[in-house]
């Protein structure tokens, strides 16, 4: 007696089932479906994201007077600045950071030959192994 | 007038002395003519190195910064009564940078390879125009009757 109710219940769902179907297709036979597949204008959604430097991107402009900023581009090592295809900046901000760094270490802002020993655990912005381009250092 | 930065390193001293030092700096300032916009301080700390003026060793500083409008021509004025100032150790004058119009980077540009970049295109075209040492051969029917370098 069980079988034959789960039989019947199961050809209900069947049926109700075909029902459904056949009442979804002739909708989705309309018009409408060549419109969908039409080509649609959009822009070109590989297009790459124009990359900016640090300094341009959250527009910075390099100042004497803030040498920790400064300090950032200097080897902790040596006190050498750091060239372009370490520091990752474009040719104006590169040039105007070397500018202002001789003016702070003119000024007795900055050190020379090493690097401020309090600035020496700032966040790096760049990573001095791994440069742009390679170099012979 | 234009506006310049005076980057003053004074010796370290009390306060008293301190301010008659600056009030001193700002009048040889107001008597030629000059206006000052701000004065900043930097703080007094250890000098990243040790400066020698007057005959004394100095290694540490107060660091001061004035903003200020003044003739040009009273710059070097300016600079030459501080030098004989026995208070300032150093003393720098910078023109303030005018604000420039935010130009957008041009790092995308300067990240192509080398044949895609203009000034690199530029190189070989200048490079086009001059003679190659290397293949240049001198041509014996060129008008000389000599030849004109060392065999
Ligand atoms: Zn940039």
């Amino acid at each position: 007696m069980a079988l034959l109710k789960s039989l019947i219940l199961r050809n209900a769902f069947l049926i109700t089932h075909r029902a459904l179907v056949s009442t979804i297709r002739p909708s989705s036979n309309a018009s409408v479906v060549e419109d969908d597949d039409a080509p649609v204008e959009m822009e070109n959604p590989f297009k790459k994201e124009r990359v900016q430097c640090i300094l341009c991107k959250l527009n910075i402009t390099p100042d004497y007077k803030n040498y920790r900023l400064l300090s950032q581009f200097q080897s902790p090592y040596t006190g050498r600045i750091y060239g372009r295809h370490v520091t990752g900046l474009c040719k104006s901000k590169q040039a105007l950071v070397e500018a202002e760094i001789r003016k702070a270490q003119n000024c007795g802002y900055m050190p020379y030959y090493y690097k401020d020993k309090t600035f020496l655990k700032d966040p790096k912005l760049f990573d001095p192994e791994n440069p742009i381009r390679s170099h012979r250092f | 007038m234009p506006s310049y930065e005076l980057a003053l390193m004074l010796r370290a001293m009390p306060k008293g002395e301190l301010k008659k030092t600056l009030t001193r700096i700002s009048h040889a300032i107001f008597n030629r003519g000059g206006i000052i916009r701000n004065i900043e301080n930097l703080g007094f700390r250890e000098m990243p190195y040790k400066t020698s003026s007057h005959g004394l060793v100095h290694r540490e500083a107060n660091y001061f910064v004035f903003k200020i409008d003044t003739a040009t021509q009273a710059v070097a004025d300016l600079k030459e009564e501080n030098s004989r100032d026995v208070d300032i150790i150093r003393q720098r004058v910078f023109k303030v940078q005018e604000d420039k119009q935010h130009l957008s980077c041009t790092l995308p540009e300067e990240l192509l390879p080398p044949a895609y970049r203009a000034e690199v295109q530029k190189m070989i075209e200048v490079g086009k125009t001059q003679v190659n040492r290397f293949t240049y051969k001198f041509k014996y029917n060129s008008g000389l009757d000599y030849y004109p370098f060392q065999k």
